[in-house]
């Protein structure tokens, strides 16, 4: 009763598998790597490309321009430790936009039971896709930085040339990386719709941004500047930024307020971890 | 550790309390190889049986074993080898069919290149054709429910769970994806544990059937063992069931009559007779014949059983 068209059709026969097959870990690995490739578009349709490259694009702008002033004036313009703080717009941006995309539809069209039912756990999956925001957001800000720096190499500046401060900027894009992957997953990951995750991102970085102007503007005007550096530190780019200047030694962009120091590093540790515990108890209850 | 002598699966005073239900009550039951079906109503406790069996959710109390594995502390041994297909829809509607089977099939450690070719056998095994390159959104439920099972089956598990996969399917639809199912069990040589509400449809696919109702198990027995009982055929003319009925009580066959149906039980020693009877004495008299088909003693019959 079973053998009708179906084994006319299919009559190839089935082989069974019996190759490689890889540990946990590879499969995480190639989590990441398919992840880290959605966030540019790649393998995705045109739709899905336009947004992460027109911002990457963007991105790199003041880099050109930059390069272009060094050659024809032969003055430095954009201090690369300020580059983040500079183009966080541009990068809180490309955040909304692409940190739904890596949680969202797994929860919307139910796909996460079915990484669930293989062999990769839950810190798996959520590691791979840190890890794939993190790795985007830093190349993001890493290749500017790198091309400026060749560009400076080869204009050759009258002076040193700023390595330091170059290799201070990695270090910062490492901590915005780290730090922006998780706050973006954690707020993308607690709404199956991608919009609402694009806008509670995006809401997040206005309204830290918001309060922390308007703090520490109000701070400064009144006299009080031994504050005005915590009420930046509302904003996560000027956490970093401060950080970067405890880790790394580099320039504060703000140069009133005065500067929290290793606080600065505490505190970005502390909403790291609270986001990612955030999002791993998240899932730990999707999973169930 | 040969497949015949470890059981698919077996479990032991398993239960599993939520808050405000018990979903499954001191279930003990045991499955070898071949095709088993998991029969109970919605809410009978099939889902969660599956998910604590892929070690994914912790049993109140009781012990599962997959494979010789145990689930609660051998879930990565269990998910390595074996397949999940979901009641639930769950394709991603802007990725294209290969695109997806071969994704899964490298979270199940598969590496890209091995990955490709078992998607596209997978899928073709399926009857997944040219479509397998467009986007998922656009496909219809059998499609869907194919994909659903290749996803299932691309890393070539010793088992595979389907989780109602017949739901949603047309009549033809149905009858593809059992035969399919069927497939998997014999020719593929995997094992399968299938569930479904309706039971109808597992008699014809499974060596196996489990019936659970409210967690608990109702019976476990071989397929031969719930239609073993008196095969029957059903013979439904236009006009003249009444001649019918008396020619053929007069040649000795056990004739009822059942509304519009008349029933006529198959000889056990000449099968071929009572047949070759029916033939010939709906063509003597002329009578318009519209309907003949084989009837077995039905697995729905269990439930009108008193249970022990």
């Amino acid at each position: 009763m079973t053998t009708e068209p179906t084994a006319v059709i299919h009559d190839i026969g089935y082989r069974h598998y019996d190759g490689v097959r890889l540990g946990r870990g590879r499969a995480t690995l190639a989590l990441g790597v398919q992840s880290l490739r959605g966030v540019f578009g790649l393998g995705r349709t045109v739709r899905a490309k336009i947004m992460p490259l027109l911002l990457a694009a963007i991105m790199l702008m003041p880099t050109v321009v930059s390069i272009g002033v060094m050659a024809l004036a032969k003055q430095f313009v954009i201090p690369y430790p300020n580059y983040a703080v500079i183009m966080q717009a541009v990068i809180a941006v490309f955040l909304a936009a692409q940190s739904p995309y890596l949680v969202a539809p797994d929860l919307r069209f139910r796909v996460l039971p079915l990484y669930l039912s293989r062999p990769l756990t839950v810190t798996d999956y959520v590691l791979a896709k840190l890890a794939a925001l993190a790795v985007a957001l830093f190349g993001l800000l890493a290749v500017p930085l790198t091309i400026e720096y060749v560009g400076e190499l080869l204009v050759d500046l009258p002076g040193p040339p700023h390595t330091a401060d170059y290799f201070g900027a990695l270090g910062g894009a490492v901590l915005h990386a780290v730090l922006l992957s998780s706050v973006g997953i954690a707020l993308a990951s607690f709404t199956p719709r991608r919009g609402l995750g694009v806008a509670s991102v995006i809401a997040f970085y206005m309204f830290t941004a918001a309060v922390s102007g308007i703090f520490t503007g109000v701070l400064i005007s009144s006299g009080r500047d031994d504050l005005a550096g915590w009420a930046l530190l509302l904003n996560p780019f000027f956490l970093v930024d401060y950080a970067q200047s405890t880790l790394f030694g580099t320039a504060p962009v703000n140069i009133e307020a005065a500067p929290p120091g290793v606080a600065s590093c505490l505190i970005l540790l502390a909403v790291v971890a609270l986001a990612v515990t955030g999002v791993l108890l998240r899932y730990r209850k999707a999973a169930s | 550790m040969t497949a015949s002598a470890t059981p698919c699966f077996a479990t032991e005073g398993l239960t599993k309390r939520f808050p405000r239900v018990t979903a499954l009550d001191d279930l003990t039951v045991t499955a070898g190889t071949g095709v088993t079906g998991l029969v109970g109503a919605n809410g009978a406790g099939k889902s969660t049986l599956i998910k604590i069996l892929l070690g994914l959710l912790p049993p109140t109390s009781g012990r599962a074993s997959v494979l010789g594995y145990d689930t609660a502390t051998q879930g990565l041994e269990i998910r390595r080898a074996v397949g999940y297909m979901p009641e639930h829809d769950c394709l991603p509607p802007d990725m294209s069919a290969t695109e997806f089977v071969v994704h899964m099939a490298q979270m199940s450690g598969l590496p890209r290149t091995a990955a490709r070719e078992r998607a596209a056998d997978t899928l073709r095994h399926v009857g997944l054709d040219e479509e397998r390159y467009r986007p998922m959104g656009g496909y219809s439920t059998g499609m869907r429910q194919r994909v659903k099972l290749a996803q299932a089956l691309v890393h070539d598990p010793k088992l595979v769970f389907l989780d109602e996969p017949t739901n949603g399917l047309d009549p033809q639809g149905r009858d593809d994806m059992l035969a399919l199912i069927r497939r998997v069990g014999t020719e593929f040589g995997i094992s399968v544990l299938v569930t479904s509400h309706l039971l109808g449809e597992l008699e014809r696919v499974c060596d196996h059937v489990i019936v659970i109702d409210g967690g608990r198990l109702l019976r476990s027995s071989a397929i031969r063992e719930f239609t073993r009982a008196e095969q029957t055929i059903a013979v439904e003319v236009e006009e003249g069931q009444q001649r019918l009925a008396e020619r053929l009580t007069a040649g000795g066959e056990t004739v009822a009559a059942q509304g519009r149906l008349l029933t006529v039980q198959v000889s056990a020693d000449d099968p071929g007779r009572t047949y070759d009877a029916v033939r010939d004495a709906v063509c003597d008299l002329g009578l318009g014949l519209l309907r003949l088909e084989q009837r077995r003693g039905r697995i729905e019959d269990v439930f009108k059983e008193p249970v022990a």
